[in-house]
């Protein structure tokens, strides 16, 4: 299994983590956690996601996420778990 | 399961607090290159450099967007070059044909920086080594992205002040050679002492003949981390300080760490080390002297900066070996003042100067770094800056290094401007009472002893 972290950053609005969601229904991406907190009008979420039935490469995904949120106003990244895992856990 | 929070602050760290990984450096051995025929040697070294390093770039921009960790430089290391064309150059200018099949070579791949023109003379000079040095000023010239280094000294050799002397014309020549451009050759220059044969960064990375065919090792950096998780404990007492230290230099290794291992899975090339020195960039916020403010020091170069360094120093090492299987390098603090926008500031206020420079080197990783001074300063007082940086690293059991600068055309007052990752500083002035005597006397200094330790 591949799982990669989805992070978003940006003004709160109704819709925002729909985009997101169709994107992966259509991408054949399945969501294993969700959280997220918003502070003072501003949403901070965090996925994690299976990859291992997404179809494209990794660059594709970074880019798509981008168009996504360029469409809702806020930041979207795609990354590796491993990083966070590698930095926080020993 | 991972926690909101730990993601965005390793996110912030990237985003805000300049963490990157400094360079990826493919050390490449040009030991089966040999020939005695200096055509059949170039050939053979640009098509080892091309074949091994042709995916480098690619695969460190791939890993970039994969952890979301920006990669900046990709860089090649190869076998001293005094050793692979001794057999086959016969002048300086042959030596200087070498350097330009490097640079081509660099061309090729995409890296920004070879490293490895190098000579290891710290106990006498072949024939070889001394025309390599000799090419130097129209090596260092002629290229844009070769770096070199000469090591002149080591613990277990002495200094061999020969080479000393003669490294002080070279150093001049070169800043003549490439004056239009405030002399930045010598900035593509190291003089070392007790060298380090897997060091990553530029411009003292080399490949040393100890090692395998091919390697990889990886430098992190992230003063900016630092510097932020420092002013979070303003006031704190030292325990707190060095506690903070350790634990975020393991987070900014363990990056490295991961970098380097999927570099070497990528490239089917066995991972040498990972190097945990913080290294400054001219960016805000990126730098050492920063840090050293946030420990309480007013300017770097104040009374106490020496002891912050210090600390600075050692608990990047003891958080950083922990997080890494294969620590090697440098792994420390550097101090070049031009790369460094605070050091340069600080430089220009007159609160530091070369001399608590070199106090500094005595505790941090490298030494008398990026250092711009007058183009009037003698050859024997370059010299006899490198013959104290060097009795500093021979007599302590470390690397020091010289990269001086004398900008042709300026004196004190002026300002140096190299660009880019290399930066700005102002012309630092220089003790004026003259050494000749000292450097005229020719021969090699022994090595020290190793008992009786004060």
């Amino acid at each position: 299994m591949s799982r990669t972290i989805i992070t978003l950053v940006g003004k709160d609005h109704t819709g925002i983590i729909a985009a997101v969601c169709n994107y992966f229904a259509e991408n054949n991406i399945n969501i294993l956690d969700i959280s997220q907190t918003t502070v003072q009008e501003y949403i901070n979420m965090m996925m994690i996601v299976d990859l291992s039935k997404y179809t494209k490469e990794f660059p594709i995904l970074v880019s798509d996420l981008d168009a996504v949120g360029k469409k809702v106003g806020c930041s979207i990244k795609a990354q590796h778990e491993e990083i966070f895992d590698m930095m926080h856990r020993i | 399961m991972l926690e909101l929070n730990e993601v965005f602050e390793t996110n912030k760290m990237v985003s805000h607090e300049n963490l990157d990984v400094r360079t990826i450096t493919m050390g490449i051995s040009l030991l089966d290159c040999c020939d005695s025929d200096l055509n059949t040697l170039c050939d053979n070294i640009y098509r080892k450099i091309v074949t091994s390093a042709k995916d480098l770039v690619r695969v460190g921009d791939e890993i970039g967007l994969e952890y979301g960790i920006p990669v900046i430089n990709k860089r090649i290391s190869v076998t001293p070059i005094a050793i692979v064309g001794s057999s086959a150059c016969k002048t300086c200018d042959d030596f200087v044909k070498i350097a330009e099949t490097l640079d081509k070579a660099a061309v090729e791949v995409g890296v920004n920086f070879i490293g490895g023109f190098s000579a290891l003379v710290q106990k006498g000079m072949t024939p070889a080594d001394e025309m390599l040095i000799r090419s130097l000023p129209k090596a260092l010239s002629g290229t844009e992205r070769i770096c070199s280094s000469i090591s002149l000294a080591s613990t277990k050799t002495g200094i061999d002040m020969d080479a000393v002397k003669l490294m002080g014309t070279i150093v001049k020549e070169i800043a003549e050679a490439t004056k239009d451009k405030d002399s930045n050759g010598c900035s593509k220059l190291v003089i070392f002492c007790n060298p380090a044969d897997d060091n990553p960064f530029m411009a003292g990375a080399f490949h040393g003949v100890t090692e395998a065919d091919r390697v990889i090792n990886v430098g992190v950096s992230g003063p900016g981390v630092v510097k932020t998780a420092v002013s979070k404990v303003k006031g704190e007492n030292f325990e707190v300080l060095c506690e903070t230290i350790k634990k975020t230099a393991f987070k900014v290794t363990r990056v490295g760490q991961l970098v380097a291992k999927e570099a070497s899975r990528k490239l089917n090339v066995p991972f040498g080390i990972v190097d945990l020195s913080l290294a400054p960039t001219p960016a805000v916020g990126d730098s050492i002297a920063d840090i050293i403010h946030e420990m309480g020091i007013e300017y770097v170069g104040a009374p106490g900066t020496t002891a912050a360094l210090a600390i600075l120093n050692d608990q990047v090492k003891k958080g950083g070996v922990m997080a890494s299987s294969y620590v090697g390098g440098l792994s420390g603090a550097f101090i070049p003042v031009t790369e460094d926008s605070s050091m340069a500031y600080a430089a220009e206020i007159g609160s530091l100067t070369i001399e608590k420079l070199e106090a500094m080197t005595c505790v941090c990783s490298v030494g008398l770094d990026m250092i711009a001074i007058p183009g009037d300063t003698t050859a024997s007082t370059i010299s006899g800056i490198i013959a104290d940086e060097m009795a500093i690293g021979m007599i302590n059991q470390k690397t020091t290094a010289v990269r001086l600068i004398p900008v042709v055309g300026k004196g004190v007052g002026d300002y140096a401007e190299f660009g880019g990752l290399f930066g700005r500083a102002p012309i630092m002035p220089v003790n004026k009472y003259s050494c000749e005597d000292f450097i005229n006397r020719g021969g090699r200094i022994p090595a020290p002893i190793h008992s009786f330790k004060n």
